[in-house]
């Protein structure tokens, strides 16, 4: 085990995908913003899928509509790469139904199961042991379900659709998002366990 | 300092990062986080990739994403203790007591259950929140799109059945 753990450092390094301390920086970051806006906490994942809260779906808008132009531009003069994961519909669908449960049970994402464990849940912990078993048992039974995943339909963008036209696309998304983000309520789910303490 | 971010601040702060991983001068690809589970979950039940097959197939972006996450840890637990002092061991959210029950048995029971679906389903799906929805959506990636929209789909239509009505409050 210990050796798979020095092979992991060694493998992220030489991908050609940052240095190991760019890969731990960004990973700080990405856990303290997600920590300090408290898109960890149950309250703001689950709240939002059962309305007692909006911060979740409003800040995810923003990022996306920011992130969709900066990229845009980012590869447009070579100082980046899309990487658009394979729209496989069977798996793709039938995981997001599976994940939907999960996530409204859990009310964590897989990155902020990290942030929660670190701020002392032991509910939090107990979903990342699940969430291992999960993934192993994937891992074995990968082989089986491979061929139940259904047709690859490609790495299809939804500008793909609008040829000639990507910018302005990109554009009209990312203003639609940053609209919604800032015409919907707010709504926020005040948690007595965060007002005790100093 | 205050104890927390709004929304804004947030995703303009988020969106700042993900540029910066998305750039040459960052990492040169995207955030995402369950393959990194994955992999972490394939050093603890020693499975390797030359058994399996999916482990040869994720091995280099689930190291990638394996090391970031060690971050995302220590990120988390410096706001936690400097920032908004919020760390201390705890069982059931707040809401949960107020909308499920006051069990730590069945908490512990549902969140077991609720991270396994949730890592199945990512797996099955090649992505979750970090991958598709918030990467996915920033690259107008269909397979984000579609699966953001599944996703939250279920996730409402499961809250609804799941936990008990909102309970008016008269104060």
């Amino acid at each position: 085990m210990i050796d798979r753990i020095i092979n992991t450092f060694h493998i992220a390094s030489n991908e050609g995908h940052g240095s190991l301390f760019v890969i731990l920086i960004i990973g700080f970051f990405f856990g303290a913003i997600i920590m300090y806006s408290r898109l960890d906490k149950f309250e703001k994942m689950a709240g939002f899928m059962i309305f007692e809260d909006t911060l979740v779906p409003r800040m995810a808008m923003v990022t996306v509509a920011l992130s969709s132009i900066g990229f845009y531009f980012l590869v447009q003069y070579d100082y980046g790469t899309f990487a658009i994961k394979p729209l496989i519909l069977g798996g793709v669908i039938a995981g997001a139904i599976m994940f939907g449960i999960g996530l409204v049970i859990l009310g964590k994402c897989p990155s902020a199961f990290f942030v929660s464990v670190s701020e002392g849940r032991v509910d939090a912990f107990v979903g990342v042991l699940g969430g291992m078993v999960g993934s192993a048992v994937f891992t074995f039974l990968y082989p089986s379900i491979q061929g139940f995943m259904g047709e690859n339909l490609g790495d299809l963008r939804l500008v793909s659709f609008f040829e000639g036209n990507e910018l302005l696309v990109t554009f009209v998304f990312s203003g639609v998002l940053l609209l919604t983000a800032y015409l919907l309520p707010t709504i926020e789910y005040r948690d007595p366990a965060d007002d005790n303490k100093e | 300092m205050p104890k927390q971010i709004p929304w804004w601040l947030g995703g303009i702060a988020m969106s700042l990062l993900f540029y910066f991983s998305f750039s040459i001068y960052g990492a040169n690809r995207p955030i995402g986080a369950s393959t990194g589970m994955a992999y972490i979950s394939s050093i603890l039940f020693g499975m390797d990739a030359d058994n399996y097959s999916y482990i040869a197939e994720i091995q280099k972006s689930g190291a990638w994403e394996a090391v970031m996450l060690v971050g995302v840890f220590f990120g988390g637990l410096f706001i936690s203790l400097f920032i908004t002092k919020s760390f201390h061991i705890s069982y059931i959210p707040t809401l949960w007591k107020e909308r499920k029950n006051n069990s730590v048995k069945s908490r512990m029971i549902w969140s077991f259950i609720a991270g396994f679906m949730l890592m199945f389903g990512a797996r099955l799906a090649g992505g979750c929140n970090a991958g598709h929805i918030l990467s996915g959506g920033s690259q107008l990636a269909m397979s984000g799109i579609v699966f953001a929209i599944f996703a939250l789909g279920t996730g409402v239509i499961t809250g609804r059945f799941f936990y008990k009505k909102k309970v008016c409050k008269n104060d």
